[in-house]
C-alpha cells in the first residue's frame, strides 16, 4: 500500500507540469477560450515529444502505453493548468476505442499519428433530446451495398473542425455501430457551438455521408458496449483531471484567504470561511485518493475497477464543483470579473461533471453494478 | 499509488476473519451498541480480549522488549477493524493510546507495571481529559494537582469519563501549572478504586433499551498520587494528549462499523420490496445508494492514507500524521450520520421501530445508529475542532477562534 505517487509518478507529474507552465500558462488558456481551432501548436508539439499523446496507443504502433495511474498523473496536471485541447477526446478514448476494436489496417492508419501528434480523432456521440445512453442515438445509417449512409445531427464534438476523423456512433439494424467520418468530406457540415467553459466544441450536421465498411470500428451491433466500456475507463483519468482542477483552484483560494484583509484581519481568519475551506481541503483529499483508486483498480484489472472508475468521476467532479463554488464565494465581487483566474476553474467544473456522463447516469451505473452483482 | 495489502497482510486478516468465526459469542459480538461496542466492560469481553492476547494479537506493533513483535501497524489496523465490523471490544485505547504514550514517554517503573498487564488483557483505563468548563478547550482543564510530598494531591472533577465505572486505572489529566495553559497541566495514573473517587452516571442516548450506554461524572477529592504515576515529565501532559488525541482520531472513529451498517442497507435495497416493487428499482434510491457506496469508499480510503502515513512515519522517524487523521475523523464521522440518516430514509417509516423490532426494516438497525452517530462528531474532537485543525496546519490560515 502506497497513498502518494511513487518516484516514477512524480516524475511524469513534474514533466507535464513543466510542459503545462511553458506552453500552456493561463493566458494561453484564456486566449483559446471560445477559438475555433482550441488548441496550441507548441502544447500538442510538446505533449506528443513527451509521450502523452500516446499514453493510451500500443508501443507496437508507436504509443508510450501508459498504466491508468500514470494517465491519472497527466490529466491531474492537465486539469491543475486547464491545459485546452481535445487530448482526453483524442489520446485516451479514440485510442483506446481504436486499439479495442479496430481492425489492423485502420489502428495502423490512426493510432501512430494520434501518438505523434500528426493526427486527431475525436468522438461525436450525443445528440440533441437524446440521452447519454444507447438510447439516445437516433442518428442512423441507412444499409447499402459496401457501406452506410448516415444522417443526423451530433453535438459536443470536440475541437471537429480540425480533427482528422469523428468516430461517429450511429444506429443501425444490429444496433449501434461506429464509423470513422472525414469532418472535411461531403455531406457533413459543422458549426461551432459556445460553452460555460469556453471550451471548442462543434455541432455536426451529417447529411447523406457515406461510410465504407472498411470504416466501421467494430461489428455494428457491438458499437455501445465498446463504447461504454472505453468512456467507462476512461472516468479514471477524468476523474483526475477534476482533482487537479479542484487542488488548483482551492490553492488560490486559500492564497486569496491569507491576504485579503477585511474587518482588520485576514479573510482565513474568519472561522465560517476557514471551515469551508477545512471541508473542500478534505474532499479534494478524497477526490484524489478515489480517482488514483480506480485507476490502480483498472491497472490490476479488478472486477471492481468500473464501479469504482464511476464513484472517482461522481465524487471528484462534485469537489471541483464544489471547490470552484466556494472559491467564487470567498473572493466576493473579483470572482465575478473576468480578471481573476477563479471564474476560469468555476466555468469548467460544472462543464465537466455534465460531460462524459452526468452525475445522474454515473450513479445508475453504480447502483447496477452494486444491485445486480 | 498502490492501494492494496501486501499478500501477507491478506493472509493475517483472512487469519483473523476465523479465529472471529470460531469465537463467535453474541456476548461479546453485538453490532447493536454501535461505536460503543468497542468498550471491554463485561466479563465475556474482557475474556474474549485475553484469547486475543494469548493469540499474540496484543502489542503487534510494540518493540521487543516490552512484548511486542515490531510489526507495522497495518497488522493493528487489520484486527481493529475486523473487530469493530462485528461489533466487538477493540485494543485501541489500552493497546493503543495509553500503551504507546507509555512507551514514548514513561518511565521505566510505568512502563513495568503496566505494559506486560496491557498486553496480557488484564487491565482496563478510563480516560478523563473533558472537564465542565473543559470540553473542545481541553487545555483549559482545571482539576488542580498540588505538590505534597513525594507526590501530589488532586482535586476537582471531570465529566465524559467513558468506563470509569468498570476501569482499573484512571489516566487523568490535571492542571500542575496555573501560569501556562499549554504547559502546565500533568498526566496522572491513578487506580480507579481509590477512596477519594466518586463515579457517577450519566445515562446517554444510546443502548439498547435506549439509556442502556452510560458514560460519567468523575470527582476528585484528596487523591494523593505518588510522583512514580506521573507519565512522562510534569507539565507536559497537554503535548501527550495531543498526540494521543491524533492516534485517537483514527484508532478509535473505524470504518468497520460504517462498512458493516452500509451492508446493511444494501441488502436491505437489494432484497425488500414494498407494495410488492422491488425497492432496488426505485431511482430515487438507486441514486442515494450510489453516491452512499461512493462516499464510504473515499471515508476508507482517507483512513488508510493515515495508516500509510503513520507507518511512513514510524519507518522515516518523522512525525505521525495529524492533519490527515483530522480529516479522515471529519469526513468519515459526517459521512456516518449521513448514511444514518438515508438508512431511515431509505428503509421507510417504518425504520422509527427500536433496534430489535424483529419487523423493523434492517431489524431496527437504523434507529440506533441514528441516535448513536450524534457522538461520532462530538467524542475525540468535535467536527468543528477537525476543522480548526485542518485550516491552521493543513492550509496555513490563521486563527479563526
Ligand atoms: C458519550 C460521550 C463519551 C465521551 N467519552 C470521553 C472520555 O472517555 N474521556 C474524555 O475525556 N472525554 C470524553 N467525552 C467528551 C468529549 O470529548 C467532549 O464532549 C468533546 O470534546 C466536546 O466537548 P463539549 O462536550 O464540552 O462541547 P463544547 O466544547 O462545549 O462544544 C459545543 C459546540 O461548540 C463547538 N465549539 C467549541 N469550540 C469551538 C471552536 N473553537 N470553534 C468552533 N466551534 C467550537 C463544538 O464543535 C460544539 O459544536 C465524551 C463525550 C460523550 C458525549
Amino acid at each position: 500500500m502506497e497513498t502518494q505517487l511513487n518516484a516514477d509518478q512524480v516524475a511524469v507529474r513534474d514533466m507535464v507540469r513543466r510542459i503545462c507552465a511553458d506552453a500552456a500558462p493561463l493566458d494561453r488558456v484564456r486566449a483559446l477560450e471560445d477559438d475555433p481551432v482550441g488548441y496550441d501548436p507548441e502544447l500538442r508539439k510538446a505533449l506528443a515529444e513527451a509521450g502523452i499523446l500516446g499514453m493510451a496507443v500500443p508501443e507496437r504502433f508507436g504509443g508510450s502505453a501508459l498504466t491508468w495511474t500514470e494517465m491519472a498523473v497527466v490529466h491531474a496536471e492537465l486539469g491543475r493548468a486547464l491545459a485546452p485541447g481535445p487530448w482526453f477526446a483524442s489520446s485516451v478514448l479514440a485510442a483506446r476505442l481504436l486499439a479495442r476494436t479496430a481492425t489492423t489496417d485502420v489502428q495502423r492508419a490512426w493510432l501512430p499519428g494520434i501518438a505523434d501528434g500528426s493526427r486527431l480523432v475525436v468522438p461525436a456521440w450525443l445528440e440533441p433530446g437524446g440521452s447519454a445512453r444507447a438510447t439516445g442515438i437516433a442518428l442512423r445509417g441507412e444499409k447499402v451495398p459496401g457501406g452506410y449512409r448516415l444522417s443526423g445531427l451530433k453535438r459536443h464534438v470536440p475541437c471537429a473542425s480540425s480533427a482528422d476523423r469523428l468516430l461517429v456512433l450511429f444506429g443501425t439494424d444490429a444496433g449501434t455501430a461506429i464509423a470513422l467520418v472525414d469532418p472535411a468530406g461531403p455531406g457533413v457540415d459543422l458549426e461551432q457551438a459556445f460553452s460555460l467553459a469556453s471550451d471548442t466544441q462543434y455541432d455536426v450536421r451529417l447529411d447523406d455521408v457515406h461510410v465504407a465498411d472498411d470504416d466501421l470500428v467494430g461489428r455494428p451491433g457491438e458499437g455501445w458496449s465498446h463504447w461504454s466500456a472505453t468512456l467507462g475507463e476512461a472516468l479514471a483519468p477524468l476523474a483526475a483531471y477534476a482533482v487537479g482542477g479542484a487542488e488548483r483552484a482551492l490553492e488560490l483560494t486559500v492564497d486569496y484567504a491569507r491576504t485579503r484583509e477585511q474587518f482588520g484581519k485576514p479573510l482565513g481568519a474568519f472561522q465560517a470561511l476557514a471551515h469551508e475551506l477545512a471541508d473542500c481541503a478534505t474532499e479534494v483529499s478524497g477526490a484524489e485518493l478515489i480517482a488514483y483508486r480506480a485507476a490502480d483498480a483498472l491497472d490490476r484489472g479488478a472486477p471492481e475497477a468500473g464501479r469504482l472508475a464511476a464513484m472517482a468521476k461522481l465524487y471528484a467532479c462534485e469537489t471541483f464543483r464544489h471547490v470552484t463554488r466556494s472559491g467564487e464565494q470567498i473572493f466576493g465581487g473579483v470572482g465575478f470579473t473576468l480578471e481573476f483566474d477563479i471564474q476560469l476553474y468555476f466555468r469548467r467544473a460544472k462543464q465537466l461533471e455534465l460531460s462524459w456522463w452526468s452525475p445522474p447516469e454515473l450513479e445508475d451505473r453504480i447502483a447496477d453494478d452494486l444491485l445486480t452483482a | 499509488m498502490d492501494f492494496e495489502l501486501d499478500d501477507e497482510i491478506v493472509a493475517f486478516a483472512r487469519e483473523v476473519e476465523e479465529f472471529l468465526d470460531a469465537h463467535h459469542d453474541p456476548d461479546v459480538f453485538d453490532v447493536t451498541r454501535e461505536n460503543m461496542a468497542q468498550i471491554v466492560d463485561t466479563p465475556a469481553r474482557r475474556a474474549f480480549l485475553k484469547k486475543l492476547a494469548e493469540r499474540g494479537w496484543l502489542g503487534m506493533t510494540w518493540p521487543r522488549e516490552w512484548g511486542g513483535q515490531e510489526r507495522p501497524g497495518v497488522y493493528e489496523y487489520v484486527l481493529n477493524e475486523a473487530l469493530a465490523h462485528r461489533g466487538g471490544p477493540q485494543t485501541g485505547k489500552g493497546v493503543g493510546i495509553i500503551g504507546k504514550t507509555i512507551l514514548a514517554h514513561g518511565s521505566e517503573r510505568l512502563k513495568r507495571e503496566f505494559l506486560p498487564k496491557i498486553l496480557a488483557a488484564e487491565i482496563e483505563f478510563a480516560v478523563g481529559y473533558s472537564e465542565p468548563e473543559a470540553g473542545s478547550d481541553a487545555a483549559s482543564m482545571r482539576l488542580r494537582a498540588v505538590r505534597d510530598g513525594d507526590g501530589w494531591r488532586l482535586d476537582g472533577q471531570k465529566v465524559w469519563t467513558t468506563s470509569a465505572h468498570f476501569a482499573d486505572w484512571y489516566w487523568v489529566g490535571a492542571r500542575t501549572n496555573p501560569d501556562s495553559k499549554h504547559h502546565g497541566i500533568t498526566l496522572f495514573l491513578v487506580p480507579m478504586d481509590h477512596p477519594g473517587i466518586t463515579v457517577k452516571p450519566i445515562w446517554t442516548m444510546g443502548g439498547a433499551p435506549m439509556g442502556a450506554e452510560r458514560t460519567n461524572e468523575v470527582y476528585l477529592d484528596d487523591v494523593w498520587v505518588s510522583d512514580d504515576y506521573v507519565v512522562g515529565e510534569v507539565d507536559k501532559g497537554f503535548q501527550y494528549i495531543s498526540q494521543a488525541l491524533d492516534l485517537e482520531r483514527f484508532s478509535m472513529f473505524t470504518f468497520g462499523p460504517i462498512d458493516e451498517r452500509l451492508e446493511t442497507l444494501v441488502e436491505h435495497v437489494r432484497t425488500a420490496t414494498v407494495d410488492g416493487v422491488p425497492v432496488r428499482e426505485d431511482s430515487g434510491t438507486r441514486r442515494r445508494l450510489a453516491r452512499l457506496v461512493t462516499e464510504a469508499e473515499v471515508a476508507r480510503l482517507l483512513g488508510l492514507r493515515v495508516l500509510d502515513a503513520s507507518m511512513r512515519s514510524e519507518r522515516d522517524g518523522g512525525a505521525p500524521p495529524t492533519t490527515e487523521a483530522s480529516e479522515y475523523k471529519l469526513y468519515a464521522t459526517q459521512f456516518s450520520q449521513r448514511l444514518a440518516d438515508a438508512s431511515m430514509d431509505l428503509g421507510g417509516p417504518g425504520t422509527q421501530l427500536r433496534v430489535g423490532t424483529g419487523s423493523a426494516p434492517m431489524r431496527g438497525r437504523a434507529e440506533s445508529t441514528y441516535r448513536y452517530t450524534v457522538i461520532d462528531t462530538i467524542g475525540g474532537g468535535t467536527s468543528q475542532v477537525q476543522r480548526n485543525i485542518i485550516s491552521r496546519r493543513r492550509l496555513g490560515l490563521p486563527r479563526s477562534f
